[in-house]
C-alpha cells in the first residue's frame, strides 16, 4: 500500500471515531440535524461527480436515485423493519441496479440528450411511486424511528454517525477511484470518448461502472432518509433541490478531484443550513444559483482549480 | 497530501466559526417564547404567511394585555420553505438553540409530521395548524390539532357531502369520484368512497389526475359526462379546483350535487377570479360570514387582519386559515393562563380534557387530538352576481347548509338550478 493511501485511510478512520466521539460529547441536536444534511450532500455531491465530474455524463436525476434508496427502505420497513445496514445495503443495491440498467438504455446517449433521460428518469419514476400505495403513494406515509439505539443517547446522534461515516466512505471511494486506471479511464471518456476507445480504454465498462457506482451510492444516501424526516411523500423525496445542489456542489468544489465535491458540499451546505435560520429562504436558492453562475463564469474549475491557478502563479512569481 | 488536509481541517474550523457567530445570542428570561416551523414560500407560501399574520395579531393582542402570566410573548419562527425535510432541523434549532418555551406546528401535514416525534421526544404540548389525522401514528396525547375535520377525519371530512345527498328526492343513486394525486385530495377521496359505500351510493367513475401538472381539465371531465353521475365529488388543489370548474361550465356538466373536497374555492382572489361560475357548488368551508358563525372575537380578529392583509398583499377576506391561525394559539395561550403554567404536562391536560372558547367556536378535543365531533361545514355558493371582493365579505353568499346546527340558509338542489 503506498504512503499515500495508507495516509488517506487513516484520516478516514480517524474522521469516522471522531464522529462517533462527537455524539458522545455535544447534545445540540440541532447541530446534528443541520450536519446530516450537509453531510448528506457531501455523499450525492461525490457520487454524481463520479459519473458527472469524472465520466462526463452530466446526471440530472440524482433524485431519482436517491428517492429510489428512500423508498426501498420505506418497502423495507413496512415489510419487516430491519436494521439500518440492511436498508443501506438493499437502498445501495436498488439505486446502484436502476445506474445500471440507465447505463445500458442510454448507452448511445451523450451530452445533453443523457441528461434529459435522466431528468425523464427522475419524472417517470416519481410517478410510478406516487401510485403505488404500499408506500403511502401520493399521499406520502409517516415512518416511526426506532425509539432507542445502542451505543448512542438517541436516533438523532446515531444517524448523524452514520451519514458522517457514509460520507467518509463515498469520498474514499472516490478517490480510490480517481487514483487507480478506473480513474484515469473515466478521464479519457471525458476527454475524448472516441480517442479514449481508439485507444483501448473500455469505455463502455468504465461508463456501466460509473453509472452503477454514483446510483448505488446515492441510494444509500437516501435510505436514512425517511428516519430522517419521519414523513415520505414523493414530492419531497424526488425534489429538484436534490439535482440542483449535486450538481452545483461538484461545480463549485470543482469536478476533476475528489476534494471539490466534498468542498463544494460543505460549503453550500454549510451555507443553506445557516440561510435556512437566519435569513429568508428566497437567499437559499440564489446563495446556490449565484454561486454557480459566478463559478462557471469566472472558476470554471470550482474551488480546487481556482487555488490551484492561484498557487501555481504564486509558485510562478517566487520563481 | 498533508497540505490538502490541513487546508480541509481549516475550512471546517472557519465554518464552526461562522455557525457559532450566526447563532443568535440568549433573548431576556422575562419572555414566553412559542417556535415553530412556517411554510413563507414555496407552494404553501401565501397561505402561510396569511396564517403567520393571524398569530402575529394574536401576540399583540395578548402582549396588549400584559402577555401570559406577566410574560411577553415572542414568536420565534423559521420558513420551512414547504419543505419537510427542513422541519427537524427547524424544531431541533428551535429548541435547542433558541430554547423556545412551546412550540406549534406549521401548515399542512406533510409539515407537521416531522415536527411531531421531536415534540413526542420532549413531551411538549404540540399544537397542530390544518393536519389531516397527522397523529394517526404516533397516537401523541399531547397533540392537538385546530382543523375541525373532526375524530375520523379522513371520512368526517365529507360526511356532510354524503348526509345532504342522502336526504334528496328522488335520492341520487351514483357517484363520480375525482382526485389529485396528492396528500390531502386523495385522503378526502379516500374518504368520499367510504362514504359513498356506507350511504350506498354506486361509484360509477373514480380515478386521479396527475398533480402538479395537470392544467387542461376537459378531457377529464368529459369522461365523467360520460359516466353521467348524479354525485360528483372532487378532491382538488386551488389551480385545480379552477380548472374543473371552468371546464365543468365550459363541457354544461351538470350532476346534481357538486364540489365536496375543493380546495381554494375558499380564498378570495379564486372566489374573485371564478364570480357567477361558483353558484350552485357545494364545498367544505371553515368560517363564512354568516350570522350562525359569529364566534367571540372573530369580527374584531378579521377587522385587524383585514387591515393589515392588503399591505402584504395576502387573501383579504382571510375566512379560511387565518381564524384557526389564531384559535391554536390563543387556546395555547388561555391554557398557560387557565393553568397559570408554562409546564407542558399540566397545559396539555388542561387542553384534552376542557372545551375551549376561540374565535373559531368552541372547541373540545377527542383522544387522537383531532376535534371530538366534526365541524366541517357544507357550504353552498349562492347568488354570487359580480367579481367584485365585496360580493364575498357579504352575508347569504357562502351559505351553511351542513350542519343543521350552523344552517344560515336553504339548500338549493339540483346543482344546475343553483347555477
Amino acid at each position: 500500500m503506498s504512503k499515500e493511501r495508507k495516509l488517506f485511510l487513516i484520516v478516514a478512520a480517524v474522521l469516522i471515531v471522531g464522529s462517533f466521539l462527537i455524539t458522545t460529547q455535544m447534545e445540540n441536536r440541532f447541530y446534528y440535524k443541520a450536519a446530516y444534511v450537509v453531510l448528506q450532500y457531501v455523499v450525492l455531491a461525490t457520487a454524481w461527480n463520479i459519473l458527472g465530474g469524472y465520466t462526463g455524463y452530466v446526471n440530472f436525476g440524482t433524485a431519482a436515485f436517491f428517492a429510489m434508496g428512500a423508498y426501498t427502505a420505506v418497502a423495507l420497513i413496512k415489510t419487516w423493519k430491519p436494521p439500518l445496514y440492511v436498508l443501506l445495503v438493499t437502498g445501495g443495491l436498488v439505486s446502484g441496479l436502476l445506474g445500471l440498467g440507465i447505463g445500458y438504455l442510454t448507452l448511445r446517449l451523450k451530452g445533453v440528450f443523457f441528461s434529459i433521460a435522466t431528468l425523464a428518469l427522475a419524472v417517470v419514476l416519481q410517478m410510478i411511486i406516487s401510485n403505488w400505495s404500499y408506500v403511502g403513494g401520493g399521499a406520502g406515509t409517516a415512518i416511526l424511528k426506532p425509539r432507542s439505539v445502542p451505543l448512542f443517547s438517541n436516533y438523532d446522534e446515531f444517524l448523524f454517525f452514520v451519514m458522517a461515516a457514509l460520507a467518509v466512505v463515498s469520498v474514499a471511494v472516490a478517490w480510490l477511484i480517481e487514483k487507480s486506471w478506473i480513474g484515469r479511464g473515466m478521464a479519457a471518456i471525458r476527454d475524448n470518448e472516441e480517442a479514449a476507445e481508439c485507444m483501448g480504454v473500455p469505455i463502455l465498462k468504465l461508463k456501466l461502472f460509473a453509472t452503477t457506482v454514483s446510483g448505488a451510492l446515492m441510494g444509500i444516501a437516501g435510505a436514512p432518509f425517511s428516519y430522517f424526516v419521519v414523513y415520505i411523500e414523493p414530492t419531497s423525496a424526488f425534489h429538484l433541490d436534490y439535482a440542483v445542489n449535486s450538481l452545483a456542489m461538484p461545480m463549485i468544489g470543482g469536478t476533476t478531484t475528489w476534494l471539490g465535491p466534498l468542498v463544494g458540499a460543505v460549503l453550500v451546505g454549510t451555507a443553506q443550513q445557516i440561510a435556512t435560520v437566519t435569513l429568508s429562504s428566497e437567499m437559499n436558492l440564489l446563495i446556490v444559483g449565484s454561486l454557480l453562475v459566478g463559478f462557471v463564469v469566472f472558476a470554471p474549475d470550482g474551488l480546487v482549480g481556482l487555488f490551484g491557478k492561484i498557487r501555481a502563479r504564486l509558485a510562478g512569481r517566487e520563481a | 497530501m498533508g497540505r490538502i488536509i490541513r487546508h480541509v481541517i481549516l475550512g471546517f474550523a472557519l465554518l464552526l466559526a461562522v455557525s457559532i457567530a450566526f447563532t443568535p445570542a440568549a433573548h431576556a428570561a422575562k419572555e414566553v417564547k412559542i417556535g415553530f416551523s412556517m411554510a413563507l414560500t414555496g407552494p404553501l407560501g401565501p397561505a402561510g404567511k396569511a396564517a403567520l399574520l393571524a398569530m402575529q395579531i394574536w401576540r399583540d393582542d395578548v402582549n396588549a394585555k400584559g402577555g401570559l402570566l406577566g410574560r411577553k410573548v415572542k414568536l420565534v419562527y423559521y420558513d420551512d420553505q414547504t419543505k419537510p425535510a427542513n422541519v427537524p432541523g427547524i424544531y431541533a434549532k428551535l429548541l435547542d438553540v433558541d430554547k423556545v418555551d412551546f412550540i406549534v406546528s406549521g401548515y399542512g401535514t406533510n409539515l407537521i409530521v416531522p415536527a411531531l416525534p421531536i415534540a413526542m421526544e420532549r413531551g411538549m404540548v404540540f399544537m397542530g395548524l390544518f393536519g389531516l389525522d397527522a397523529n394517526a401514528k404516533f397516537k401523541y396525547n399531547n397533540y392537538f390539532q385546530i382543523m375541525p375535520a373532526g375524530p375520523d377525519p379522513i371520512v368526517d371530512w365529507s360526511r356532510g357531502f354524503f348526509e345532504l345527498a342522502a336526504k334528496q328526492k328522488p335520492r341520487p343513486k351514483t357517484i363520480a369520484l375525482l382526485s389529485a394525486d396528492a396528500e390531502f385530495a386523495r385522503n378526502a377521496v379516500a374518504g368520499a368512497r367510504r362514504n359513498a359505500k356506507k350511504f350506498g351510493f354506486k361509484i360509477v367513475y373514480d380515478k386521479r389526475y396527475p398533480f402538479p401538472g395537470t392544467t387542461d381539465f376537459t378531457p377529464i371531465l368529459r369522461a365523467v359526462k360520460a359516466a353521467n353521475p348524479d354525485l360528483f365529488y372532487v378532491g382538488s388543489y386551488p389551480g385545480g379546483s379552477v380548472g374543473i370548474v371552468k371546464a365543468a361550465h365550459e363541457i354544461k356538466l351538470e350532476p346534481k350535487l357538486f364540489g365536496g373536497g375543493m380546495v381554494g374555492l375558499q380564498y378570495t382572489a379564486i372566489q374573485m377570479n371564478l364570480g357567477k361560475l361558483l353558484n350552485g357548488i357545494t364545498d367544505y368551508w371553515f368560517w363564512a360570514p354568516e350570522k350562525t358563525l359569529k364566534f367571540p372575537g372573530i369580527e374584531a380578529f378579521l377587522a385587524k387582519y383585514q387591515k393589515e392583509a392588503p399591505k402584504q398583499k395576502l387573501d383579504p377576506l382571510g375566512y379560511y386559515l387565518p381564524p384557526f391561525a389564531y384559535a391554536y394559539v390563543q387556546l395555547l395561550g388561555n391554557a398557560i393562563e387557565a393553568t397559570k403554567s408554562f409546564d407542558q404536562a399540566k397545559v396539555g391536560a388542561y387542553i384534552r380534557n376542557n372545551t375551549h372558547s376561540t374565535v373559531v367556536g368552541d372547541v373540545k378535543f377527542g383522544k387522537n387530538g383531532e376535534w371530538a365531533t366534526s365541524r366541517t361545514f357544507q357550504v353552498q355558493l349562492q347568488n354570487i352576481e359580480s367579481n367584485k371582493m365585496s360580493e364575498f365579505s357579504k352575508a347569504g353568499k357562502m351559505v351553511v347548509v351542513y350542519p343543521e346546527e350552523f344552517k344560515s340558509g336553504n339548500f338549493i338542489y339540483p346543482y344546475a338550478k343553483g347555477k
